[in-house]
């Protein structure tokens, strides 16, 4: 009986100083990484629209014409204003690349063309897929165009697809599926930020 | 000075990755760059050595027929924290080593040393011996990362240190590659020991007790303590 | 992605031991003969299967709702070591002859990397029930693969000259080098 009361006594008092330690440990560095993150968000999305001066949530739902393109819950879309004028919709999406899903945003400018996409998070193969969101990987080294960069300036209802299949994107030398991942990934989020653009224009 | 002999002991003579082939499981997986073998051998060292330090202090008042989910506790507990600490801190390094990190409470060299070492020694031997085999492990896992990041992408931590002629063999960075580099860096240990005058046993075949063919892995020698003791 | 597709990536393409380096310790220590690595294969697929049928909802319905999602790591491995013990008790009474010969690697389960794993990442990729059932057997049944395969190729092994400087461990590596290879062939079998 003592030995079962001794073994009972060591395991809670070892799991209660465990768990009290883990919560205290987990709440102060839940601040910190919330902060981060804002920031990290903060940062790509002027990544996208660097002559933007502030961002604003879009509570509107706004869903994915593709099954395979999934949009965040919460953080679905931005809506950038310069000047109080809104001047384009970014979209966070994500979508199953070769190894693990991709994340990443794409902003359409209301111009209708994207104003630029940004690679939030790629866990492909490195050296392969991982290029997608490289500054060092060019597509186009004379040009020095990256492979998420050439998607800036093109027109966001536009032929998105890579040249294998009949579109103008150049895929990444031998990471065929991460290319078609992030091309697909770029479209649907581009015609779901462009459509919710004009709904937005068309109730001014 | 006994203490370090035993933390000598950790890096060299029984580095549980090239001699007592334990730990191997979240290893390889993070030894695509430097700085991710790093982070991984630094993280598990922390692991390493916070376990072995408070069980080694508790170690009397701890029930023998209890004591291995006891020891899963403590080594789950500072796991989590060292998984938190690096979210908020290094967030990058976080993220590319991903799963790996949690996974750090079954890599077997935390449970082996704790319950082969720490429950039986003082916390300063016990601490001599987590920095031992921590600092072998992260020793190795950078060896073998440098490897597979100079061949495989002409970079050491993060830095081209190869000029931009040098088409990188992206065969080392993928997993095939690991297993290759790993495979000649257990050769190379088993090379050495047979040179090294620290091995007094040292013979002149390559085959080593350590190795499974020759004697049944050893890495279950603390199991076989703990059935033992429960007889 | 349809489970299917879940099966079959996680199974081949994304295999645990040779393309994500997880369960290595089991993968060299239990693969001297066919028959161990079937034993040993057979037991993790139960333990995986049921470890993700008990973690998955202990996550979804008690840890995330209360805001313990810190208590994740502590109590998956908890359960994992519990789980393993039941299955020692099982096996030692219903299959004594199975527990003798698995020995010690039964109670290395509990630190096999992979059923840990397995249940993380189900939680990570935001599969359903169902999903992550699928994808925990698809884990173990590949590691039994790989398992099945390096024992085959072991027994090769015994009576093929190989160099000296790669007798014993190394050269076990090496023929994991080559396996990994060819299952890299997989990539794209799955859309």
């Amino acid at each position: 009986m003592k030995d079962i009361m001794k073994m009972t006594a060591a395991l809670i008092i070892f799991s209660t100083v465990a768990c009290v330690a883990l919560a205290f440990v987990y709440e102060g560095t839940a601040k910190t990484i919330a902060v981060r993150q804002k920031a990290d968000m903060e940062a790509a999305l002027k990544g996208v629209f660097p002559d933007a001066d502030s961002f604003t949530d879009i509570t509107e739902k706004i869903t994915s014409g593709d099954k395979r393109v999934t949009f965040d819950g919460k953080e679905a879309a931005f809506a950038a204003q310069a000047g109080g004028k809104t001047i384009g919709v970014a979209v966070k999406a994500a979508t199953p690349g070769f190894n693990d899903a991709i994340t990443a945003l794409v902003g359409v400018g209301a111009n209708g063309k994207i104003a630029g996409v940004k690679i939030l998070s790629n866990t492909d193969t490195p050296g392969l897929g991982a290029n997608a969101g490289l500054d060092k990987y060019y597509v186009n080294k004379a040009k020095g165009t990256t492979f998420y960069g050439q998607f800036t300036g093109m027109s966001a209802n536009g032929n998105i697809m890579v040249q294998k299949d009949g579109g103008d994107v150049v895929a990444i030398t031998a990471a065929t599926i991460t290319s078609r991942a992030v091309s697909l990934l770029v479209k649907t989020a581009a015609e779901a930020a462009l459509t919710w653009l004009k709904a937005e224009g068309s109730h001014k | 000075m006994k203490a370090a002999k035993i933390f000598l002991n950790g890096l060299l003579n029984e580095n549980p990755l090239l001699v007592l082939m334990i730990g191997l499981c979240s290893s390889l997986a993070v030894t695509t760059s430097v700085a991710n073998g790093l982070g991984m051998g630094l993280s598990m060292t922390f692991v390493l050595v916070m376990s072995e330090l408070v069980i080694a202090l508790f170690r009397r008042l701890i029930p023998p027929s209890v004591r291995i989910p006891i020891f899963i506790i403590v080594i789950a507990a500072f796991t989590t924290i060292i998984d938190y600490l690096l979210q908020a801190y290094q967030p990058a390094l976080s993220k590319s080593m991903g799963v790996f990190i949690p996974l750090i409470v079954v890599n077997c060299i935390i449970m082996g040393r704790v319950e082969a070492f720490a429950s039986k020694q003082s916390p300063l031997l016990a601490a001599a011996d987590a920095l031992g085999m921590g600092l072998g492990y992260t020793w190795v896992l950078c060896g073998i990362a440098a490897v597979r990041e100079i061949l495989g992408a002409g970079s050491l931590c993060g830095f081209s240190i190869l000029p931009d002629s040098f088409e990188p063999i992206l065969f080392f960075i993928l997993p095939p590659g690991g297993f290759l580099v790993f495979a000649l860096f257990i050769s190379l240990g088993m090379w050495v020991r047979t040179m090294s005058p620290l091995r007094s046993d040292a013979r002149g075949s390559f085959a080593h007790k350590g190795d499974p063919e020759v004697r049944g892995a050893n890495y279950v020698k603390s199991e076989d303590d703990k059935r033992s003791d429960e007889k | 992605m349809n489970l299917f597709g879940i099966f079959v990536k996680a199974f081949l393409i994304d295999n645990i031991v040779l393309m994500s380096f997880l369960a290595l310790c089991p993968f060299i220590g239990m693969s001297q003969d066919e028959d161990k690595a079937v034993g040993m294969g057979v037991a993790v697929i139960f333990v995986t299967v049921l470890a993700t049928c008990a973690t998955w909802p202990i996550y979804t319905y008690i840890l995330a709702p209360l805001g313990l999602v810190f208590l994740k790591t502590l109590a998956f491995i908890l359960i994992v070591a519990s789980l393993v013990q039941l299955v020692e008790f099982y096996l030692k009474k219903a299959m004594p002859s199975l527990y003798k010969s698995m020995g010690i690697y039964l109670a290395l389960i509990t630190t096999n990397c992979a059923i840990l794993a397995v249940t993380f990442n189900v939680i990570s990729r935001g599969y359903t029930f169902i999903e992550s059932l699928v994808y925990a057997l698809g884990v173990a049944a590949g590691f039994l693969l790989a398992l099945l395969l390096l024992a085959g190729l072991r027994k090769r092994l015994r009576t093929s000259p190989v160099p000296s400087f790669l007798k014993g461990t190394p050269i076990l590596f090496v023929t994991a080098a080559l396996l990994s290879m060819s299952f890299m062939g997989f990539a794209g079998l799955v859309k």
